[in-house]
């Protein structure tokens, strides 16, 4: 009976120490798992034509005469599109018209001039035109559609007029006979509303397709390429297709918001316009307009941002994390060694050493947000301006701070490691004469050396992910690669949280912010497994065989 | 005499070098002469040799703490023997033997009272220079304790410490050592493999070059067989044997049979005190005090 309540504890025992390894790493799985699937969307993806224009602009990457080949493709395609947004503007901007009828009437003026008429015909024919301007103007501006029909139908029998012939005036005719033939279809006392609709479905279209024929080139690289991925392609598509509504459902209560499609036979903005094919027309082909390609854009890991990280990739932060890691390494690892050693090796038991000790201690869990501001403060403000050094943030700074944050954890750890060495390892060394410092050195250090790197692996890890300690002390968003100790530095860790925190690019580029993460995450595990890799090596050594 | 030829090389090769050297090793000299002294002397020098100790203790005691450690001991022992020491665990032998080369002094919050001296110098004086002492006093531990380094460096280490960097002086240095220590035949081939892959025993008597290795006159053995097979114990042994002829040992031990067989002279401790000390044979044939005889035949311990 004995036995088997034993042998019932003992399986009970490993039932419940498997249960909490799978619970540990299906923690592990369910915390990094989103992050990586959505983060690795910045590099695996459905890129369209327009990112392949935006790589070969921008970074200089792929073949241009591919590039112009499909370029070409996609115009071909798309130009149906623009047609129909032209011909149904001509109904609705108005201002435009007005314009343009002004120019021919100008041009007729210059044109007239030059054919060398008598002056009679010259004013008659000036006349008759100015007429048909200040007709075409009447009825441009007028909401009454029996009005706008009676006016083109005079300007329209005048189309042959024989003094007309040959010459600016002809150019009339078309336009008030296409703006008769847009208006027919259009309530006109809802011309702001198309305006306002057309606004937001000529944004839709930069968005897919990248500037409209004819504008001139955005400032901002972000708005100079139309949709660079299938999914934000997706997005704008919708954008495109469907219009945002408040409706009053029932009388007194407050309003719904319900989203209809332009194209909408009965309550669509754009139905029955000539504009109504334009939706299912970019809705079937945005293939052929943007020719999808699965993508694996790797140089996402070298390549630097462009617009704040819209476009671009994170090389500059991965060189930054590994700058500031590295140099706050340099920092802490010899100094907390040494302090490691002094503390087991040289420090009697008193009670400044147990003082000491404590502080190392309290000093491991003291928040990282104090660091920085103690960062700001000591090295910044007070230490650089006494040293002749620039008092701003710096890598410098931030790798000091960052060392200071990391010491604790270096020191308990070398301690431990530097205790855990035999008595008589030291004793043997001790007896052939060396003294205590080289037998520190050459008998005990390398002995400790796998603990100590413990320590190092984890402080390596904690101080690439850290933001708050170089928040104030020396990180930056933007700026160029620091090129001395005094320039700030971009990291991972602050990309991160500048995109979450700083403007709309997260939820325009989700990928990009998951991107960033995932790249933290992989860094550091490279970070680790690299010490990982040199500890076993060294240990291996230590061991023998 | 087969054993006496490799002592010369070392004779040889110290006279050959340069002052500089001579002033960073007197104690290669001291043992130098020693050495002559032994490899050119007779049994009628040996027996001279006997009668002035080169360890000697008066009144000697240690303290660890408040705790006494060992308490007047009065004992000289002699060159070129082996001298052993036995007694119940805690009674003060291994103390005793780490005082000769202060190795105690690890431990915090102890001190010594009366004189311990090693070849005239006065071990506890604060003026001694403890590499000195300890270069002279090689010690072999308990339990096998090679450094993490290869089978060469370990040898080396001492002579390195001592200021020795030329390679072909190093190699030739390193095995001497090795073979005075008869591991030379089984590690000859393999010198820069890691010390840590070679067996228990084998173990051992590296550390036994190594303390070899930086030309003590003494040489301290703490237990050496305690962690050991019989058979690599029996190895030991046998070593032991050869070195007495060139150094002068002190081993600590638990098995009787062992004193009796490798010492000339045993001291038994009993409680921190030397209770008697006298050539083993007497010892063990005719013990004058009851507490030894009580030891020695089982009947107490």
């Amino acid at each position: 009976m004995k036995i088997g309540y034993r042998q019932a504890f003992d399986k009970t025992f490993t039932i419940t120490a498997g249960l909490s390894v799978f619970l540990m790493v299906m923690a592990l799985v369910i915390i990094l798992g989103p992050m990586l699937s959505r983060g690795s969307k910045a590099v695996f993806f459905r890129g369209t034509v327009e990112f392949r224009k935006m790589q070969l602009a921008i970074f200089n990457h792929g073949s241009s005469d591919q590039v112009q080949a499909e370029t070409a493709r996609v115009e071909k395609a798309r130009e149906p599109v623009y047609e129909l947004l032209e011909n149904f503007q001509i109904g609705i901007d108005v201002e435009l018209l007005t314009d343009k009828t002004r120019e021919i009437y100008r041009e007729l003026g210059q044109q007239l001039r030059q054919m060398d008429v008598d002056r009679e015909t010259y004013a008659a024919i000036r006349a008759k035109a100015k007429d048909i301007r200040d007709t075409l103007s009447d009825i441009l501006e007028s909401t009454d559609k029996d009005y706008v029909n009676q006016g083109i139908e005079v300007i329209l029998k005048l189309s042959d007029d024989p003094d007309f012939k040959n010459t600016v005036a002809e150019q009339f005719f078309p336009l008030a006979r296409m703006y008769g033939e847009n208006v027919k279809n259009i309530d006109l006392t809802q011309r702001d509303q198309y305006i306002a609709a057309l606004e937001e479905v000529k944004d839709a279209l930069r968005k897919l397709f990248g500037p409209l024929p004819g504008e001139s080139t955005p400032p901002m690289p972000k708005d100079r390429y139309g949709a660079t991925r299938w999914d934000t392609a997706q997005q704008s598509l919708h954008q495109l297709l469907w219009a945002q509504a408040w409706v009053e459902t029932k009388p007194g209560e407050s309003l719904e918001k319900i989203s209809v499609r332009r194209d909408d036979p009965q309550k669509g903005q754009f139905a029955g316009t000539s504009l109504e094919p334009l939706f299912s027309l970019v809705e079937n082909n945005l293939d052929d307009m943007l020719q999808p390609e699965f993508t694996i854009y790797w140089r996402y890991f070298l390549d630097d941002w462009v617009n704040s990280h819209y476009f671009g990739g994170v090389g500059s932060e991965i060189i930054g994390t590994l700058l500031l890691t590295l140099l706050s390494m340099m920092f802490a690892v010899p100094l907390g060694v040494i302090s490691a050693a002094y503390l087991v090796e040289c420090a009697d038991e008193n009670m400044v050493v147990k003082i000491i000790r404590t502080c190392v201690n309290t000093l491991a869990g003291v928040p990282s947000i104090v660091f920085g501001l103690f960062g700001l403060a000591f090295f910044v403000l007070f230490l650089f301006p006494r040293l002749n050094m620039p008092s701003k943030p710096c890598i410098l700074s931030a790798a000091l701070t960052l060392s200071i944050l990391v010491l604790p954890v270096i020191i308990r750890a070398s301690e431990e490691a530097i205790k855990s060495v035999p008595q008589t390892y030291k004793e043997a060394s001790l007896s052939l004469g060396a003294g205590r410092f080289r037998t520190f050195v050459t008998v005990t250090l390398p002995a400790a050396l796998p603990g100590i790197l413990t320590g190092i692996i984890l402080s390596l890890g904690r101080a690439a992910g850290e933001t708050a300690p170089i928040l104030f002390t020396g990180a930056v968003a933007m700026g160029p690669q620091p090129k001395s100790l005094f320039d700030g530095v971009k990291t991972l860790s602050y990309s991160s949280l500048d995109i979450a925190t700083g403007d709309r690019l997260a939820m325009m580029a989700p990928h990009k912010q998951y991107g960033v993460i995932m790249t933290l995450i992989i860094l550091v595990l490279c970070l680790n497994i690299l010490a990982i890799i040199i500890r076993w090596r060294v240990a291996k050594k230590l061991r023998g065989y | 005499m087969e054993d006496n030829q490799p002592q010369e090389k070392p004779v040889t090769q110290m006279e050959t070098q340069s002052p500089v050297m001579e002033k960073i090793l007197p104690a290669i000299h001291i043992k130098m002469d020693n050495q002559k002294q032994v490899t050119s002397g007779t049994t009628q020098d040996k027996a001279t040799c006997n009668r002035c100790g080169i360890i000697s203790s008066k009144e000697f005691s240690f303290f660890y703490g408040n705790t006494c450690g060992v308490k007047n001991i009065s004992m000289d022992i002699y060159p070129c023997m082996v001298t052993a020491i036995i007694g119940p665990s805690g009674c003060g032998k291994s103390t005793f033997l780490r005082s000769i080369n202060r190795m105690n002094d690890l431990i915090p919050h102890t001190r010594a009272k009366g004189r311990l001296e090693v070849n005239g110098i006065n071990v506890y004086d604060k003026r001694t220079n403890l590499v000195n002492l300890r270069q002279q006093v090689g010690m072999v531990f308990q339990k096998p304790n090679p450094f993490a380094k290869s089978i060469f460096d370990n040898v080396a280490y001492g002579p390195r410490l001592q200021g020795i960097r030329k390679k072909s002086d190093l190699e030739s240095l390193v095995e001497q050592c090795l073979k005075d220590a008869a591991i030379w035949d089984e590690v000859k081939d393999n010198l820069n493999k890691s010390a840590l892959a070679l067996s228990g025993g084998q173990q051992q008597r590296l550390c036994i070059a190594r303390a070899l290795a930086t030309r003590p006159k003494l040489l301290l053995m703490d237990e050496p067989c305690s962690a050991l097979d019989p058979l690599a114990t029996t190895r030991i042994e046998d070593l032991i044997e050869q070195l007495k002829k060139f150094y002068t040992i002190v081993i600590v031990t638990h098995n009787m049979q062992q004193a009796a067989r490798v010492s000339e002279w045993t001291a038994f401790f009993c409680l921190g005190e030397l209770i008697e000390y006298d050539k083993t044979t007497r010892l063990f044939t005719k013990p004058g005090k009851k507490q030894t005889e009580d030891y020695i035949t089982g009947r107490f311990g």
